[in-house]
């Protein structure tokens, strides 16, 4: 459905390109505008657009991105560099054994319903998730024994063992404090702590946030929000173009040119945790046998496909940068055709036919790399494009499938190769082992120390490619302060952003 | 003619309830279902099928095809997947975009195609009646989508006159000039280019009336030819155009789906792409009933006044 739209965006970028250059004169620039409007409304177009609100039961970057920090809180929260901060919780304290989680709650937290927040409610939430195997981080919180309230002001969540992705998880939806007993539908409307509250969502068009004026913490710096969704890339630049937007995240790579430093446009590239990842199904031949792997790996030049794609930095390992246990393993995989073949060789694979699933909204870009890529070392790669529903169908849920590319948004995903069970099928008991060590370890350092070796075993193992950690570029428009710039796909906190009019 | 009329009608249903089947079976042969889409790549395999269970999905086919069709008789469509809203209240909502949009696409292409057809049939042999006829073919053959993305560079982009995309859904049709403004480009778009290709017939069907012995005669009594032509000839025109626009409707529906990608406008196409991508059955299978009831009933419409119209018809009776 959308491949022939890009093709054609292309294809408009350059004669937008050249429109714009003769647009340009005899235009004079527009007066910067200097004044900070506290009810300023902030227009930000974005691609991926919900499905539906209810956070509690459906997963997906899109809906934590404008929902959470923003309308709904937890006990603590990330930062743009993945550190976790206290949010509704003032402060907490993690008992020396790793059990016992203390949390004291702020005063004077209400919801947007009206209801005061009490510990009862954060227990009541968080136990629907641990009870309940619908929602979403249900298995991430599988090791809590109790969440108790001894006092108004005070929650205890207690480990049956200790677990160094808990205070992580609860930065996402399954640890958002939700009012007891309250009946709003989730699907369609929201009941926050947040500095925003939900205003109201236009299926397939646009989520509008108003400013909360009884919000607990620092006010929002702008009176209403609009979070415009649209999926073309080009259609969003043109947006960006006639006025109708403030801010345009992600701008996508080759049309980035479009928006720089036009009309007062200014890019922000930011880091992400996005891993553009070339699975490898682990469990069929000739994928099961290590060689072939690691020859497919070699036949990859990841800088140039970098430098194809625009934007992003090369990642090598299941560890991106931002998260703990990222380490170089650059080494494990240098670009070596010469390598690759004699693996090929080796292994008895000289005429090898391999395909690779992709969803179609991923463009051509990296497929058509890396079918060059495998034809240099004689393997004959096939693409077959498919739809998401059809990929997670296929590849996902039945591992049927050769090769695959996805990105993989989420932060602190490790977990996914010490799972045989994921479509990855790889399947290492040592990998398994010092992954549970890692999450089991009180230490923070020392957790990642531990991440940081069984990624490197994965890595070795070569048991997926992992093409580039993508970068995500903002284009924020004159008078826009403070807008966040890493993490966004995940994160997209815009209750510090303030909007100057003239 | 109501003999003709009840049989047309009697087609009508019997297409609408074939289309139904048609419509609600494909759909379940998908690979994928919206509560895998729910689930997302952090489901585990207990979830989804919980997710399943909860909608309903694994009831058997022929209790799912009944429910679904009783509900349209009491014109409940049923209720989204994934956003729990009726699927007849998004409908409507979404139509406030898509069917303003049909109706100035189809104006603009009947502006295109009437006179210009009609022109460069009459010139026909002359530089400009050549010219237009060039063009048209031309333009026919412009991919509704890469058109949309001129007219934006240069309307939206570089002039700066018209919004590049997006429709006022807050206020909808009560900012009437908000909402119409948004809508002129999408609707020039398909206009034009639909107007192309109906301008050949419109040319084709004059070139037709201007050799026919009735335009002939009144010519011979001492009209010119464009004046026999108009008083006599273009009747006979118009029913060819009410049939090719009948047919019209199905590519303007097709190019709607396109063209609400390309403005982002909060149409029925649009939703349609998004909710097949997510595989909201329930509500895909009622917005494809729409479309197909909507250009069946056009059909319908275009035959009825086709006989009304046309004496030959009439008389073959």
């Amino acid at each position: 459905m959308s491949f022939p739209i890009r093709r054609v965006a292309l294809l408009a970028a350059g004669l937008t390109a050249a429109l714009a250059l003769t647009a340009c004169t005899g235009q004079a620039p527009a007066p910067e505008p200097t004044e900070v409007d506290p009810d300023a409304t902030l227009r930000v177009g974005l691609v991926l657009e919900p499905t539906t609100l209810d956070i509690r039961r459906t997963s997906g970057a899109a809906l934590e991105q404008v929902l959470v920090d923003n309308v709904y809180e937890g006990l603590v929260t990330r930062t743009q560099d993945n550190e976790i901060v206290p949010a509704l919780a003032s402060e907490y304290e993690i008992s020396a054994d790793g059990l016992t989680y203390t949390f004291t709650l702020h005063e004077g937290v209400t919801f947007h319903g009206g209801g005061e927040l009490t510990a009862s409610d954060v227990v009541w939430s968080l136990n629907a998730v641990v009870e309940d195997a619908a929602y979403v981080g249900h298995d991430d919180l599988a090791g809590v024994a109790s969440v108790e309230a001894p006092d108004d002001r005070t929650v205890v969540i207690t480990l049956s063992e200790p677990n160094q992705n808990l205070l992580f998880t609860l930065t996402g939806p399954a640890g958002l404090v939700f009012d007891e007993g309250d009946e709003t539908d989730l699907k369609t409307s929201a009941n926050g702590t947040g500095p925003f509250t939900l205003e109201s969502w236009a299926q397939g068009d646009s989520i509008t946030f108003q400013r909360n004026e009884g919000y607990w913490g620092e006010p929002a710096g702008v009176g209403t929000v609009t979070f415009r969704y649209i999926p073309d890339f080009q259609a969003g630049i043109s947006a960006a173009l006639d006025g109708s937007l403030d801010v345009l995240t992600p701008v996508q790579a080759d049309l980035a040119s479009q928006l720089d430093g036009v009309n007062g446009f200014e890019l922000q590239r930011g880091r992400t945790t996005d891993k553009y990842v070339l699975a490898f199904n682990n469990a069929v031949a000739p994928l099961d046998d290590p060689r072939v792997r690691e020859a497919l790996r070699l036949a990859i030049d990841h800088d140039g496909l970098v430098e194809v794609i625009g934007a992003g930095e090369t990642q090598y390992g299941p560890i991106p940068s931002l998260d703990p246990g990222y380490e170089d393993l650059s080494e494990v995989a240098p670009f070596d055709p010469e390598r690759a073949r004699e693996l090929l060789a080796e292994a008895g694979q000289e005429n090898l036919q391999l395909q690779l699933t992709v969803p179609s909204f991923y463009g051509t870009a990296v497929s058509t790399f890396l079918v060059s890529a495998f034809n240099d070392i004689g393997v004959d790669l096939t693409v077959e494009p498919v739809e998401f529903s059809t990929w997670l169908n296929d590849v996902y849920t039945n591992g049927d499938y050769e090769l695959s590319m996805v990105n993989h948004v989420e932060p602190r995903d490790f977990g996914a190769w010490a799972n045989p069970d994921y479509y990855f099928h790889y399947d290492n008991p040592e990998v398994q082992e010092l992954y549970a060590a890692a999450l089991a370890e009180v230490d923070a350092d020392a957790s990642a120390d531990l991440l940081a070796e069984a990624a490197r075993i994965v890595a070795e193992d070569h048991a997926a490619d992992w093409l580039y950690t993508a970068e995500q570029i903002t284009a924020v428009g004159a008078g826009v302060e403070g807008f966040p710039t890493d993490s966004l796909n995940s994160r997209l906190d815009v209750s510090g952003v303030t909007l100057a009019t003239d | 003619m109501i003999r003709y009329a009840l049989t047309r009608l009697l087609l009508l249903a019997v297409g609408l309830a074939v289309a139904s089947a048609i419509i609600f079976l494909t759909l379940r042969v998908f690979p994928g279902d919206v509560a895998q889409m729910i689930a997302g790549t952090n489901g585990t395999p207990e979830q989804v099928a919980r997710i399943r269970e909860e909608l309903g999905l694994g009831r058997p086919l022929l209790t799912q095809y009944l429910e679904w069709i009783v509900g349209v008789f009491t014109g409940d469509l049923g209720t989204s997947f994934l956003t729990g809203t009726p699927v007849t209240a998004e409908l409507a909502d979404k139509a406030q975009v898509t069917v303003p949009l049909g109706i100035l696409a189809m104006l603009v292409a009947l502006l295109v195609a009437v006179p210009f057809g009609v022109l460069s049939a009459v010139r026909r042999g002359r530089a400009d009646g050549t010219a237009i006829s060039v063009i048209a073919q031309g333009v026919a053959a412009v991919p509704v989508v890469w058109a949309g993305m001129m007219l934006v560079v240069v309307f939206a982009v570089s002039l700066g006159w018209l919004p590049a995309q997006g429709f006022p859904t807050s206020t909808g049709w009560s900012t009437p000039w908000l909402a119409l403004r948004s809508l002129l480009l999408p609707a020039l778009t398909i206009g034009v280019v639909e107007g192309a290709m109906l301008l050949r017939f419109v040319r084709s069907a004059t070139l037709q009336a201007i050799g026919e012995d009735f335009v002939r005669t009144a010519a011979a009594k001492g009209l010119t030819r464009t004046q026999a032509l108009l008083r006599h000839g273009l009747p006979s025109v118009g029913l060819s155009i009410v049939t090719v626009l009948g047919l019209q409707v199905a590519g303007i529906v097709v190019g709607a789906v396109v063209i609400e990608q390309v403005f982002n406008l909060p149409g029925i196409g649009r939703m349609l792409v998004s909710d097949v991508g997510a595989r909201d059955l329930e509500k895909v299978q009622g917005e494809l009933l729409l479309l197909t009831a909507f250009v069946l009933v056009i059909g319908f419409v275009v035959d009825l006044l086709h006989h009304a119209i046309d004496p030959r018809q009439r008389e073959a009776e």
